[in-house]
């Protein structure tokens, strides 16, 4: 039911935004524009990631155990989303910090 | 030709968000500096997270569509996927940044 990658990918999210709010402290989550960007990539991800991940031909491939085994759309695991948010969401905050 | 469909779809991520630099005007590639502040941390965090998956046997990289070339275990690829995502999403950001001025 729940593997080490559903896990981490419940945490990963959780982690970063912690990280954003006590220690980063841009504010970017109360911004639209952040929730724009994310809403964005993670459509983005649905065409790219599901190519990676399609099991027809998996370019990417996960141990059953690892996962919920919960895939969509198409054959994406839906751990690879709360991996996708939470390297954004860093990435976005970072970016933020650097700049000001 | 089989090989190279990780790569080519990392080259499409890239093809798909350079006009957002060069024609929708995010300054992302043209602030190297800040760029790789926010990059270097960011490959460091999920490639850590990334090795100790595959090492565990989590999840694994198809030897047919990848090149084969591989770094510590990960796939040259897998590597890039670290760069080139970061950066689509900042070119995101910065062009909807753009757009609210």
């Amino acid at each position: 039911m729940t593997g080490a990658y559903t896990i981490g990918a419940i945490c990963a999210p959780a982690a970063v935004v912690a990280v954003e709010l006590t220690a980063l402290r841009t504010g970017i989550l109360r911004r639209g524009r952040f929730w724009a960007t994310i809403a964005i990539t993670l459509a983005f991800q649905v065409p790219v990631d599901g190519w990676l991940t399609k099991l027809s031909a998996p370019i990417v491939l996960y141990r059953p155990a690892a996962i919920s085994g919960a895939r969509w759309p198409w054959d994406i695991p839906v751990e690879d989303f709360g991996f996708a948010f939470a390297m954004i969401t860093l990435t976005l905050a970072l970016w933020e910090r650097v700049r000001s | 030709m089989d090989g190279w469909q990780y790569l080519l779809v990392l080259a499409s991520c890239v093809a798909v968000t350079l006009p957002l630099e060069i024609v929708a005007g995010a300054r992302v590639y043209r602030r190297p500096k800040a760029l790789l502040a926010t990059v270097v941390p960011v490959l460091a965090v999920f490639a850590c997270w990334d090795l100790v998956a595959v090492h565990q046997g989590e999840w694994w990289f198809s030897a047919r569509y990848t090149l084969g070339l591989r770094i510590a275990g990960l796939p040259v690829e897998e590597w890039l996927f670290f760069l080139v995502v970061p950066v689509c999403a900042l070119l995101t950001y910065e062009v909807l940044g753009r757009a609210s001025r």
